[in-house]
């Protein structure tokens, strides 16, 4: 638009220069996705290798050496307090820096999220922001989930009967205020998580108790041998704030904090953790800015700040990245990404994504009416066109299951429902509704990740309607239609869901006895038979790979017969950042890692 | 009638207007089913019986309907609009916050509107039934007929996406820092700090929508400004100056166009309240951080306290704004005074 | 966005002495104005196309054909096919009967509410006139599209609860009108004349002062038809109204939010509220020209 020529010839430039980079560093990134099809299923196998006491010895060993570069460099920068000099030169230097320029990243983005505090906020917003200002114990690699790697703790070890873990701290780590990293901090925080009772404190349900040894040392016991609670352990609600902070903001892990505790107003505005960058302000539904944590134990990040611009439109976000007034892009349609790929300027990345887009029928008669029924749920699930919707979404798949497509033995397009209408009408007349019914489709009404949930919405309208079922719709703005959800009071909506654990035990929360069944769904554990029960409890504490994948495909046949959810859609993840944007890596887990980012000169 | 004496019988006839606001807006605030204390405190509150006893103190929730009115009325003097279910703030703050983006926007687009509208209307006037008279009718007609959200559409296609002569949605780019506050115009806080270049990406970003909002205002005036100035026109004494010599041009400014603006001066007051409204369908498009957009997404989240604290708000100005124009009046229309 | 249309024509209705004369002298000047035609015929054109829209479109509004999604403009779908590869021809067409209804139920059922509070307002007097007065006075300083939207908030979004927010926001002005009629023609002769001879208020309400302010009445709402369909359609837009399947034009264009490229997505929807309510300015304006003295030549 502006500039052309001169913008055109250094963007080719800057072009063929990524190429060579590219092909010297062996395209990494086109890699990826390919990937990520096992990285989950490794993480079944590799988790128990690990728990075992010997092996985390080798692998810290491994790590250290591997870290060691980059830690001095850290070490060097922040912390040598008795060299007043030195340290004065470092300032210098930084204001060098400064006014050289401020380095800047601008992301565009559809931003989801209530707050930022650790034990409340649970949405994929704050996982990205939380991922670039916290740590937590233990991570996966950078694109998968193939294994277990150190993080904050530099090894750990499991009891004899898996139930009592034990991990080692860092023990150079500070936060971003400068206070050391302790195992009371670990402790604290994750009490807090348990006792606040908010969003994601169910992840920390396997807890029996925590204690800190020592300094460095944290154990935590556990309610049953859970083979995916290293897996678990990764989610960034497991990240670790600094208790004295969270404390002076009014905070506390006591019994009662879910009334007692009152800091969440503080952390929604401020991080206090040890992460790459510090959260400086957050106005909701307009801006998240994050600037550079300077004392940060592992590698510095490029940029100085980073600030996350809410722009809830696609098309927006489109115009906003051509024109160079952002710098990467989320939320991008699949029609625009294909149009934008043919734009020197700007580089596309397409991968798997992890939100899996169901259908959610209530078992509740009072609340879901017809659709409580389960052969109304299952003539349903055969009356959706799964084709058209991967038509509508390029890239996109259908998932055989509620378990996400990139967890090692997901049901996949090959398991999926097809469509069949007959046999829908069949079911339905057998549940005695042979001319259809009328009912309500509630959903979030947005653009989330390029999908404009209220096209998805208008599609199983027109499904439904084939069969007689005469579908209203009843969007919500989203966080009033996700209060409604979390709380269980819709009879028939359409949502979406990523792992919080990369680990097959996911599922399970669509299972009675599991959340979103439980909560969202209202199918209880007295509605299925003791046999399938039985299979759910062991689903869990089931160390024996073989017999593991063995329960959770007989659990997710159950599902396809019974369950109370039609999934019908995996999109592809479509990211378009400015070509000189280079680092981008996308996780399945946290999504985004704004650390790794950075410009070309 | 001597001007004190107008003003006071001005501010004697809002006093029962502006309580007649506030008992709507109560009324509307409340009517909803939803439970206040629900709707306003925080979850892990909720849980804490001697903030809940507060809350209800505060607003008086365990007395009747109309001693609550006064608590709330109290309340309302003291500058406390109750908190927004939505953003969690007070809800003054937020306005705070949000009214100078919608009041610059608004302000500039009736400056557009009324240069444009009353130009086009002495062009139209003065040239009757000549072409420009039709293009100028046409123009006021699209003005009023097109939705806002159209010409919205079509301004960001036609001019941001293919010809990117003015910046898109937003007030300014992204990379640009706000200008020190002052007076929260960002056009004038930049150009108070002397950044130049903010103030340029200010006033990029503010062309589109005052532009988008100042047509449907130029519309109105255009006609308005032709039909009262054909009127005078065709007056007597406008006969008389011109059967005494005098230039033309003097006749129509001097003379008609003086008394032909008077009822544009009129409705001048009614059109800011509706642009301020208007602002709802603008703001929403060019992601306009007023309360336009403020007000739409409180009621999506059904946010009543918030949605009564604006168009209370927005009454208010109505009601201020309509007293400067009946003050502006009694200087234009003698008649007025005469009576 | 819309008050501002109750403004200018007032003073001149009121001026109209007997309704009878005034239609007659109405209609033979229509002919004599070629913009109220033009006005006229477009809306018959669009209240036709409505109507016999099923036999028209040539797809059904709602189906969907997703192969065929995003098509520009060509022999097949005219106005091309949206998001979903719906007809947007079809849906245009159909959208006529969605908006239309809609306007003109908000303009009548406002229209008899009003004329009936005004005139027993402009007729009571004292207090009951003085109330009215204020609440209108409240009603025009509240923002009409803030007020339907907390309507529709309160309500849920819908067709019906659209057209309630209207309805419920839109009154006063027609209440306002009537009562001012009513208060010139209670002093006109011929009402003096009646009430002398001994008639009941019923009667001089019902059969003297109603017939003269039934006219001006729907003048004012043909004023008003323009203004409704644009709160509507932004109502719409906002997603205040309709469900978001429905081929409703305010709610056709908002998906233009994320589709500038397909301009035909949005454009035509746009196109088609704007000539309808360009067609009710046109027959606005021409009848404002007749009833005003001033440009009256």
């Amino acid at each position: 638009m502006k500039g052309i020529n001169k913008r055109h010839l250094l963007t080719s430039m800057m072009m063929v220069f990524l190429l060579f980079l590219a092909a010297a560093c062996g395209g990494a990134e086109t890699e990826a996705p390919a990937q990520e099809e096992e990285p989950a299923g490794q993480v079944e196998e590799t988790a128990p290798e690990e728990t075992e006491a010997e092996a985390p010895a080798e692998e810290e060993a491994m790590e250290e050496e591997a870290e060691e570069p980059a830690e001095e460099e850290a070490m060097e920068e922040e912390a040598e307090p008795e060299a007043p000099a030195e340290e004065e030169a470092m300032e210098e230097e930084a204001e060098e820096m400064m006014e050289e320029e401020e380095r800047v990243l601008i992301i565009g983005h559809s931003e989801v999220t209530e707050s930022y505090d650790l034990a409340h906020a649970f949405n994929p917003t704050s996982g990205i922001v939380h991922r670039a200002s916290y740590d937590t114990l233990v991570t996966f690699p950078d694109t998968d989930a193939s294994s277990i790697e150190p993080n904050l703790a530099t090894s750990w070890s499991v009891s004899e009967d898996g139930l009592s873990y034990t991990f080692n701290l860092r023990d150079d780590v500070t936060f971003a205020n400068g206070d050391p990293l302790t195992a009371d901090d670990v402790v604290f925080s994750f009490t807090r998580l348990i006792n606040v009772q908010s969003n994601p404190s169910f992840l920390a349900d396997p807890i029996e108790s925590l204690e800190a040894v020592d300094d460095l040392t944290v154990v935590i016991n556990l309610v049953e041998p859970r083979p995916s609670f290293l897996a678990e352990m990764v989610n960034s609600a497991f990240s670790v704030a600094n208790d004295a902070e969270v404390i002076a903001a009014g905070g506390t892990n006591a019994e009662d904090a879910a009334s007692t505790d009152g800091a969440q107003e503080f952390l929604d505005q401020n991080s206090v953790g040890t992460g790459p960058y510090i959260l400086e302000s957050w106005t909701p539904q307009e801006e998240t800015v994050l600037v550079r944590n300077p004392g940060y134990w592992g590698e510095s990040p490029y940029f100085d700040r980073i600030i996350i611009v809410n722009i809830p439109e696609a098309a927006t976000q489109q115009v906003a990245l051509e024109s160079g007034d952002i710098d990467l892009a989320t939320d991008l349609a699949p029609d625009q990404v294909t149009g934008l790929e043919d734009d020197p300027n700007i580089t596309v990345f397409r991968g798997q994504d992890r939100w899996t887009h169901f259908v959610l029928m209530n078992r509740d008669p009072e609340i879901g009416g017809p659709v409580s029924d389960p052969n109304v749920a299952l003539a349903i699930r055969y009356a959706l066109d799964y084709q058209g919707y991967t038509d509508l979404w390029t890239g996109s798949v259908t998932p055989g299951s509620n378990m996400w497509i990139g967890i090692a033995g997901a049901f996949g397009p090959d398991q999926a429902f097809e469509r069949d209408l007959d046999r829908a009408r069949d079911l339905l007349t057998e549940a005695g509704y042979p001319d259809g019914f009328e009912i309500e489709l509630s959903y979030p009404d947005f653009t989330f990740g390029g999908i404009n949930l209220s096209t998805n919405a208008q599609k199983i309208q027109a499904d439904l309607a084939e069969v007689g079922i005469t579908v209203s719709l009843r969007p919500g703005e989203v966080q009033v239609s996700l209060e409604e959800y979390r709380n269980g009071e819709q009879g028939f909506a359409y949502w979406f869901w990523g792992p919080d654990i990369l680990d097959p035990v996911d599922f399970l929360s669509f299972l009675p006895g599991g959340k979103v069944a439980g909560e969202r769904t209202n199918w209880t554990e007295d509605m299925i038979d003791e046999d399938t029960l039985a299979l759910i409890a062991q689903a869990g504490s089931e160390t024996d790979p073989e017999v593991r994948a063995e329960i959770f495909e007989q659990l997710q046949v159950y599902a396809q017969e019974n369950g109370a959810y039609a999934p019908f859609n995996v999109p592809a993840i479509q990211t378009a950042f400015r070509s000189d944007i280079q680092g981008y890596i996308w996780h399945p887990e946290w999504g985004l890692d704004l650390a790794g980012l950075s410009r070309s000169n | 009638m001597s001007l004190q004496i107008y003003i006071i019988r001005r501010i004697l006839f809002a006093i029962p207007l502006i309580l007649g606001i506030t008992v709507v807006s109560f009324i509307i605030a409340n009517a909803v089913p939803a439970d206040p204390i629900n709707a306003n405190l925080p979850q892990n509150a909720l849980n804490d019986p001697e903030l809940v006893a507060a809350f209800r103190e505060r607003w008086g929730l365990d007395k009747s309907p109309v001693e609550q009115y006064f608590i709330y009325l109290g309340n309302l003097l003291q500058g406390d609009l109750g908190v927004s279910i939505k953003t969690k703030n007070p809800i003054l703050e937020d306005i705070q916050q949000f009214l100078p983006a919608t009041i610059e926007l608004a302000t500039v687009s009736i400056v557009v509107g009324l240069t444009m509208g009353i130009s086009f209307g002495v062009v139209s006037a003065v040239w009757r039934n000549s072409i420009i008279d039709y293009l100028v009718r046409i123009f006021a007609l699209i003005g009023v007929s097109f939705p806002v959200f159209l010409l919205a559409l079509i301004g960001l296609t036609v001019f941001h996406a293919e010809l990117g002569w003015v910046a898109g949605p937003g007030r300014l780019s992204f990379l640009v820092d706000d200008p020190p506050q002052v007076t929260g115009w960002f056009t004038i806080d930049s150009l108070l700090a002397g950044e130049w270049e903010t103030f340029w990406d200010a006033l990029s970003h503010l062309i589109l929508p005052s532009l988008v909002l100042g047509s449907f205002v130029s519309g109105i005036i255009a006609r308005i400004t032709r039909s009262s100035l054909l009127e005078e026109l065709n007056a007597d004494y406008i006969r008389t100056a011109r059967s005494k010599g005098l230039h033309e041009r003097v006749v129509i400014v001097k003379h008609a166009l003086s008394n032909a603006l008077i009822p544009v001066v009129t409705i001048i007051g009614l059109l800011y309240g509706n642009l301020l409204a208007g602002a709802v369908l603008t703001e929403s498009i060019f992601a306009w951080p007023g309360l336009g957009r403020y007000v739409f997404r409180a009621s999506t989240s059904q946010d009543f306290p918030a949605i009564m604290g604006v168009s209370m708000l927005i009454a208010l100005i109505y009601v201020a704004v309509n007293f400067l124009v009946d003050i502006l009046y009694y200087f234009l229309d003698p008649r007025i005074r005469l009576k | 966005m819309s008050n501002i249309a109750n403004l200018q024509p007032k003073s001149n209705l009121r001026s109209q002495p007997n309704s009878r004369t005034f239609l007659r002298s109405t209609l033979r000047n229509l002919r004599r104005n070629p913009a109220v035609a033009l006005g006229i015929v477009i809306v018959i054109v669009w209240i036709l196309l409505a109507v016999f829209a099923p036999t028209i479109a040539t797809q059904d509004p709602l189906s969907q054909a997703v192969s065929d999604r995003l098509q520009a403009p060509n022999g097949q779908y005219f106005m091309g096919t949206d998001e979903l590869g719906r007809d947007i021809f079809s849906r245009v067409l159909y959208g006529g009967r969605i908006t239309i209804p809609a306007a003109l139920a908000v303009v009548i059922i406002d229209s008899l509410i009003g004329t009936l509070i005004g005139a027993l307002a402009g007729y009571i007097g004292g207090i009951w006139d003085e109330i009215l007065m204020r609440l209108t006075e409240l009603y025009l300083a509240f923002p009409t599209i803030i007020l339907a939207m907390a309507v529709t908030a309160a309500l849920g979004p819908s067709i019906r609860n659209a057209v309630l927010a209207l309805i419920v926001v839109r009154w006063p002005s027609y209440a306002r009108l009537t009562r001012g009629l009513i208060l010139e023609a209670k002093n006109d002769d011929y009402v003096k004349a009646v009430r002398s001879l001994g008639a009941t208020h019923t009667y001089i309400l019902v059969k003297t002062l109603l017939p003269n302010t039934i006219a001006p009445a729907l003048v004012y709402a043909s004023l008003d038809i323009g203004n409704v369909i644009l709160l509507f359609a932004g109502l719409s837009f906002l997603g205040l109204g309709p469900e978001p399947s429905s081929p409703e034009w305010g709610r056709m264009v908002s998906i233009g939010i994320d589709f500038f490229d397909q301009t035909w997505m949005w454009l035509f929807p746009g196109l088609a509220i704007a000539s309808l309510v360009m067609a009710f300015n046109f027959i606005g304006d021409g009848l404002r020209d007749l009833l005003d003295p001033r440009t009256r030549k």
